[in-house]
């Protein structure tokens, strides 16, 4: 019994196109996903095969998620095919055995649903074949079969998954009988998973998250999460560890759902539930007659029949069940992801407005576009599936009519879910006791962004429904157009938004600068799309199925017969004012402000290397005295910039020729005297100037630039940030042109570069000892400039501060503007920055020297601590590396469009979104403004006073010195010892996730090639260790010596070989391993702790017993590791308390092999013990390392 | 008094099936009756006056108003009650019929609101007015479809097959509401029951695989065929024996035994009885051209 339902479901959906369908598709987006850059899957794979073991679980597992709506169609089918053919009154007569249809049934279902998925497997083999004859992508991307892991995947993700969603689609199915509420079913366990992902969000609930995860998506992420390249080339994902925990578990409750609902099944009808009907005791007796009718038809009765419609089909919308139940989901993932906070370092940011709006648009948005979506098919059909099409149809009332009360129906509902979701979030807001509620922002946000992308999508569906012969042809046609659509385009590499349905570009709100950047753009792509979207309404009106269903060809034909005049009127006028608004858009975004497609700017930026890298290298003068006037025009975003570069030969040769290269976006004129332009090529803003007499080496030579950027019109995208109404920011590497060879041009990827036929390059130059002409350059501004003095007259609007490096000299208005004159007081690199802005501005001097916090009005409340900082950071390191040279230390808010800080000479630009909204009222947390400022002034030292080397370890010798700066500044303000764990646990993952997406190679910390999580995260980690191990004053004294050989000297500058050279002698011989094994070589510890048992002994003290193991590992590039012996100190504690906050007789102690036991005595009982109890070390696995005391047996 | 025409009208379907045939019948206000088997082509001559269908050629009018070119103008003045009438969920009696009531033009409040009261009384409904819909039964349902029809001042109302569901105390109400209507509009009433048209139509046509087989009055029908039916009570066994030998209209069992009905100029003798012919005969005998056993 159970083999004929198994089977004849199987052999009744394989006959189906469904299946196959499913397969095509998931199979064709792995294809591209194998074989294509432009197509990803859960974002870039690097350094990792393209069809490596963790690729192809990476796709597999997000694939689950889509297939699960694929799920929901096989499970039901399975669960109420009977039903709908209302053949169970027949079949459930019959003597048929109960666990045979059931399970025959749902595990033919089971097979059947993981179908899909094995296309996603046969995608990725078809690709890998094919690419080995067809060479679309470097073979060497692909590594060797492997069975495993297709097997591995299919029992540990495919079919464990499938058959969880299937148990609860098929109970669901079964106990309901609908198949809205079984997709409804698939649609509830999405949200799940999505609730169970916002778990995963910080570090702490790490096993939580991996746990609840009912797909093992989360799971296999965080399990994977230190893996490095060669391990996801090679591992498959095995039954074991948490990952197998988890499938466990949820296919327990797979198990539980499926006996539940078995136990629960039955061939019996349910008896409906009657209600009672009441029973009115008095009849009213009322006479009816016939009133005297004047049917009229006019425009009145238009405007009437609208809103009937409108009102009977919104009621239809709101009062069906899956809308109530996707609304519901909305709301739960709305405030269970609110009920986070917002987060950062620990810490929660404000709850201001933008952030509740990204907020509510990244968690409603795929439910309105459902329920969008949805209810087009729901209208459109409603007449027809319930047969009162004809009657409607028969009526006198224009079909346009109907189609504009749809779509406004389904806009409307939609609008009311964005008010109703806009007034959760207000609510929020003054819950957690924040009150600058801004209406204004919410309503603009709404009106700018999402009520003119739901208007198209309305149209567009509606219109879509109207043309297709059935629902779910229509459903998959807007799938298709509204989502497909744009990989295609990415695929073809257009990026315009005129062809990406209701795109345009995307528009950020910030408190300084509002909505201003890009506003104008975006609401001519928005009058393009809406006048298209009520086209798409009119069309669908003339189109509209009247009466019997026709093809599309007969309704066209009928159409031209029956369409009134002034229709065609109003569709012509409405296709000419869309044309022209096209035209207008056109003209700006393609013509008026150009922009080159990805593929082109590779292709250009592959010939340029061809054909000029043959002057790489070449001798340039170097700029030695920069002044500056520059006038900003905030309103129009236009920047004047006039400049005098003095220009000196520091080589030991006439340089005759110089090439310069033009910033694109800039009009520019250079002179030069005694230059003659002899060479130009338009596509790169080339130049060769010719000297005549060549440039001696000493001498001089002025070079004057005048330069515009203006801005024309508006783009394809949001424009350039560099000149906004509010908040511009822009360094002189945005308007000073390039002198030599441009490398900045080059292609940097390695396989990009394959794909041109461009030699492998490195992404930087090695590590010389000694001095070399590399040595003669800097790795921030290369050779064109060491230190040299900024003198800048900068002009604004007189409402905004302008502000550029140096002390401000005077400050005057002229001409209705502001003008301010700065110079710097002590020679700089030539790396500076240009900010204008309404600014409010706070002031401290310390030492004579002037702390200024340039902010917005609204950012009052973290700024006191932001001067402290600022004051900690001089105080710490005037005392311990050397004096700062500057008048001033500035902090200047600039707009959210980047999030980040930087630091300049003297001044460091800090993003709004980065510390002015962060919530600091709590101070046991970790503060990550004290950090960052701490950092940024840590920079003013190192980076402004002393620079590397452009070779492999310059970036060490920056950043990595400015985290060593910040952590210690905030050891030396922390509490307990134990508080810095917490902070440096960040570094300590930014490097070990980070070397696990490793594109290229990872280099030990002294060959660093910016990488930003060897020299933050490891650098952080690794200096902090170092100074725990040498003593601070040790490392501080090697950082001092280094600091004093090379501040602000001209040319060679310094590499890592030079730091060691000083930091060497402050390291005892028994510690000099470290030097190697942490700066020199990759090292990573693998330190736990088995077993810890204590017993009381009789002197009223306890011994307590540790069984230890440490391992030391050693890592090549590519992640391979080796164990090798170790002869460490590492530390061994107890915590008093529980939350390890306590720590408590904390020793250094030396092993020397890989297993080890320890007999303490301790006067008092401590809760656990560890080994390294500070996380000094870098260690892969730091949970083992603890563990809680036991008494002995 | 208005007057619908039409003229050769035909459709053939994309399958091949003639649903129309060179139709074509001229009618006056009254009550007309179209008589038919399933599939004679019933619905699809209504839904093209109803101007939801396409005809391939020919012509329909009423009036001065051609049906098949100026379909939005014969909307206006339509009553159109379709042989399958569903419902939307969630929505009360009287709020589906002031909807539709808006859609037909009915743009003072005031007069659509005792219009919809008293077509809801006059289908028995008004106490279910605020019922939703949905839950009604079969014949509830139609009631609320016959009431819809009614709606505006239709000079024209197509019903088909309206008592389909229909109590026999139900049928009674609805017919006498039509008849009502129907002295000063046209109604065409489409059914495959004979008694409706007998009960209630001065004229009538019979239509059969897309053709007008018979137009006229009933009772000139019935006259065509006085003394020219016979009946016989016959054996189940010989039931192929006569079809062969005699033109037989009909056989319905009577006491579980064939009664036949035949055709004939003369009488037939052998145990045959002469019958007066009722509009059943007249109806089987313009079908059954074939005369086989049905």
């Amino acid at each position: 019994m159970f083999k004929t339902f198994f089977l004849s479901e199987l052999k009744y959906t394989l006959k189906q196109p469904m299946v196959y369908i499913f397969m095509f598709i998931l199979g064709l987006l792995e294809f591209f996903a194998t074989v294509s850059d432009n197509v990803q899957v859960g974002g870039a794979i690097g350094n990792v095969y393209r069809n490596s073991p963790y690729t192809l679980t990476i796709h597999v597992t997000i694939f689950s998620i889509f297939s699960l709506l694929m799920a929901a169609a096989f499970f039901n089918n399975a669960a109420l095919r009977d039903h709908n053919n209302e053949f169970n009154e027949i079949l459930f007569t019959t003597p048929l055995s109960k666990p045979g249809y059931f399970f025959g049934r749902f595990l033919g279902a089971l097979f059947i649903s993981t179908l899909p998925l094995v296309g996603v497997f046969i995608g990725m083999l078809l690709g890998t074949s094919l690419n080995s004859i067809f060479d679309w992508i470097d073979p060497e991307r692909f590594g060797a079969f492997n069975f495993e892991m297709f097997l591995n995947n299919y029992l540990l993700f495919v079919l464990p998954n499938m058959f969880l969603a299937g148990t609860v689609i098929f109970a669901m199915a079964n106990k309901w009988k609908s198949t809205v509420i079984s997709f409804v079913g698939g649609l509830v366990i999405i949200v799940a998973y999505i609730i169970a992902g916002s778990f995963s969000s910080d570090v702490d609930n790490e096993t939580i998250a991996a746990l609840t995860d009912m797909f093992g998506i989360n799971t296999y992420q965080i399990e994977t999460k230190y893996y490095t390249p060669v391990e996801k080339n090679t591992i498959s994902p095995g039954f074991s560890g948490l990952l197998f925990m988890n499938r466990l578990i949820w296919v327990s409750v797979g198990l539980i759902v499926l006996v539940l609902s078995y136990f629960s099944f039955s061939f019996k009808q349910k008896n409906k539930k009657i209600k009672k009907a009441k029973v009115k005791a008095s009849k009213t007796e009322t006479v009816f007659s016939l009133p005297k009718l004047n049917p009229s038809f006019t425009g009145a009765t238009n405007w009437q029949q609208f809103k009937s419609f409108f009102y009977t089909n919104f009621l239809s919308i709101i009062k069906s069940v899956t809308f109530k139940i996707l609304f519901l989901f909305c709301i739960i993932i709305l405030v269970a992801d609110l009920s986070g906070g917002f987060e950062y370092f620990g810490l929660q940011s404000y709850p201001v407005t933008y952030k509740l709006i990204d907020s509510i648009e990244g968690n409603t948005k795929v439910f309105l576009v459902i329920i969008t979506i949805f209810f087009s098919g729901e209208l459109i059909w409603r007449d027809r599936d319930y047969k009162i099409n004809e009657v409607i149809d028969a009526t006198a009332h224009t079909s346009f009519i109907s189609m504009a009360a749809k779509s406004l129906s389904l806009l409307s509902t939609v609008v009311i879910l964005n008010f109703f979701f806009i007034a959760i979030g207000i609510i929020y807001q003054l819950l957690n006791g924040y009150t600058r509620i801004e209406i204004d922002v919410y309503l603009l946000d709404f009106f700018y962004s999402n009520l003119p992308l739901f208007i198209i999508f309305s149209g567009i569906t509606i219109l879509v429904q109207v043309l297709s012969s059935n629902k779910y042809i229509g459903y998959f046609i807007a799938v298709l157009i509204l989502f497909v659509f744009e990989i295609i385009l990415s695929i073809l590499d257009v990026s315009s938004n005129m062809l990406d349905i209701a795109n345009g570009p995307s528009l950020t709100y910030s408190d300084m600068n509002r909505f201003d950047l890009g506003l104008k753009a975006v609401l001519w792509f928005n009058l393009y799309w809406v006048l298209l979207a009520i086209l798409a309404v009119m069309i669908a009106g003339a189109l509209w199925n009247r009466g019997s269903k026709n093809s599309l060809l007969s309704r066209i034909k009928t159409a031209r017969r029956e369409v009134p005049k002034s229709y065609r009127v109003s569709i012509i006028a409405t296709a000419m004012a869309w044309i022209s608004v096209a035209a207008f858009v056109y003209y700006n975004t393609q013509v008026l402000n150009t922009y080159d497609s990805g593929d082109t700017r590779e292709q250009l930026a592959a010939d340029y290397e061809k054909k000029y890298s043959k002057y790489r290298g070449m001798a340039t003068p170097k700029v030695t005295d920069s002044r500056y006037f520059i006038d900003i025009f905030p309103n129009k975003r236009d920047i004047h910039i006039k400049a005098e570069l003095e220009m000196t030969n520091a080589t030991d040769q006439p340089i005759d020729s110089i090439h310069i290269y033009n910033n694109r976006d800039w009009n520019t004129n250079l002179k030069m005297s005694n230059a003659k332009s002899v060479y130009k090529d338009d596509t790169y803003l080339f130049t060769i100037y010719k000297l005549s007499p060549a440039l001696q080496p000493g001498e001089k030579m002025t070079l004057t630039l005048d330069s515009k950027y203006i801005t024309k019109g508006f783009k394809n995208g949001r424009g350039s940030t560099i000149v906004v109404k509010n908040g511009s920011f822009f360094n002189n590497g945005d308007f000073l042109p390039t002198i030599g060879y441009n490398s900045g041009y080059e292609i940097n990827d390695k396989n990009t570069r394959k794909k041109y036929d461009l030699p492998e390059k490195e992404r930087t130059p090695e590590l010389t000892p000694g001095v070399t002409d590399l040595h003669m350059g800097n790795y921030l501004s290369g050779k064109q400039g060491d230190f040299i003095n900024v003198e800048t007259v900068i002009s604004t609007i007189n409402s905004q501060t302008a502000i550029a490096p140096g002390s401000l000299l005077k400050k005057w208005e002229e001409n209705g503007r502001t003008y301010f004159h700065y110079k710097t007081d002590t020679p700089s690199l030539n790396f500076y920055s240009f900010m204008s802005a309404e600014y409010e501005i706070a002031t401290r001097k310390w030492n004579g020297i002037d702390i200024e916090i340039y902010h917005d009005e609204k950012h009052t409340i973290n700024i006191d601590m932001m001067l402290d900082a600022v004051e900690r950071s001089l105080k710490y390191y005037t005392k311990n590396f050397g004096p700062y040279y500057h008048k001033q230390a500035r902090i200047i808010e600039f707009p959210r469009y980047a999030n980040f800080a930087q630091a300049f000479p003297g001044t460091m630009p800090y993003a709004e979104s980065f510390g002015f909204i962060i919530n600091l009222e709590d101070e046991t947390e970790n503060n990550v403004i004290d950090f960052v400022i701490a950092h940024e002034m840590g920079h003013q030292w190192w980076a402004h006073q002393l620079i590397g080397a452009e070779m492999q370890g310059g970036t060490m010798l920056s950043e990595s010195f400015s985290q060593y700066s910040a952590n210690v500044t905030m050891k030396n303000i922390a509490k307990t010892p134990m508080k810095m764990r917490k902070f440096l646990k960040y570094d300590h993952d930014r490097y070990l996730s980070g070397r696990s997406s490793e594109r290229i190679k990872e280099l030990p910390l002294y060959k660093v090639e910016n990488q930003a999580y060897i020299h933050y995260g490891k650098g952080g980690a690794i200096m902090y260790a170092l100074q725990d191990y040498i003593g601070e004053d040790k490392v501080n004294n090697a950082m001092k010596s280094f600091l004093e050989e090379y501040r602000y000297n001209a040319p060679p500058y310094p590499s890592t070989h030079d730091f060691l050279r000083h930091l060497e002698p402050q390291v005892p011989d028994s510690l000099s391993y470290i030097v190697k094994d942490w700066f020199k070589e990759i090292t990573l510890y693998d330190n736990r702790l088995k077993e810890a048992t204590y017993k009381k002994l009789d002197n009223g003290k306890y011994q307590v017993k540790l069984d230890i193991e440490t391992y030391k590992i050693k890592s090549d590039s590519l992640g391979n590791e080796t164990r090798v012996s170790m002869n460490d100190w590492i530390d061994v504690g107890f915590f008093m308390d529980n939350d390890e906050e306590q720590l408590y007789e904390q020793k250094r102690l030396k092993f020397n092999k890989d297993k080890s036991t320890l007999t303490i005595e301790l006067d008092s009982l401590p809760t656990k013990a560890a080994i390294d109890p500070r996380h000094i070390l870098i260690d892969r696995v730091f949970n083992d390392n603890i563990k809680s005391l036991s008494l002995e047996d | 008094m208005s007057t619908l025409k039409i003229s050769n009208l035909s459709k053939t379907y994309a399958n091949g099936v003639k649903a129309l045939d060179d139709v074509s019948l001229e009618l006056e206000n009254g009550m007309f009756g179209l008589l038919g088997p399933n599939g004679a082509g019933k619905s699809s001559l209504m839904r093209t006056l109803a101007t939801l269908q396409e005809a391939d050629s020919g012509t329909a009018s009423l009036d001065d108003i051609d049906i098949l070119n100026q379909p939005a103008e014969l909307r206006k003045v339509l009553g159109y009650l379709p042989q399958e009438f569903g419902v939307y969920p969630r929505i009360t009696a009287e709020q589906l019929l002031n909807h539709i009531a808006v859609l037909k033009g009915i743009t003072n409040p005031k007069e659509r609101k005792l219009l919809v009261r008293y077509l809801l009384d006059k289908v028995n409904l008004f106490d279910k007015r605020n019922k939703s819909v949905k839950g009604f039964s079969g014949g509830m349902k139609q009631r609320v479809g016959i009431a819809q029809a009614l709606i505006g001042n239709p000079k024209l109302i197509i019903v088909d097959e309206p008592t389909a569901g229909l109590d026999p105390g139900e049928r009674n109400r609805f017919y006498n509401l039509l008849a009502d209507v129907g002295k000063e509009v046209i109604v065409i009433l489409s059914t495959h029951i004979v008694d409706d048209v007998r009960e209630l139509c001065t004229k009538m046509a019979i239509m059969n695989l897309g053709e007008i087989v018979y137009h006229g009055s009933p009772q000139t029908a019935i006259d065509d065929l006085k003394s020219k039916v016979y009946q016989k009570i016959v054996d189940r066994d010989q039931l192929e024996d006569y079809a062969r030998d005699y033109k037989i209209i009909s056989n319905k069992m009577v006491g579980g035994q064939p009664l036949i009905h035949v055709f004939s100029e003369d009488h037939p003798q052998n145990g045959f009885e002469q019958v007066t012919p009722n509009l059943e005969d007249v109806f089987f005998s313009k079908i059954n051209t074939a005369n086989v056993l049905v």
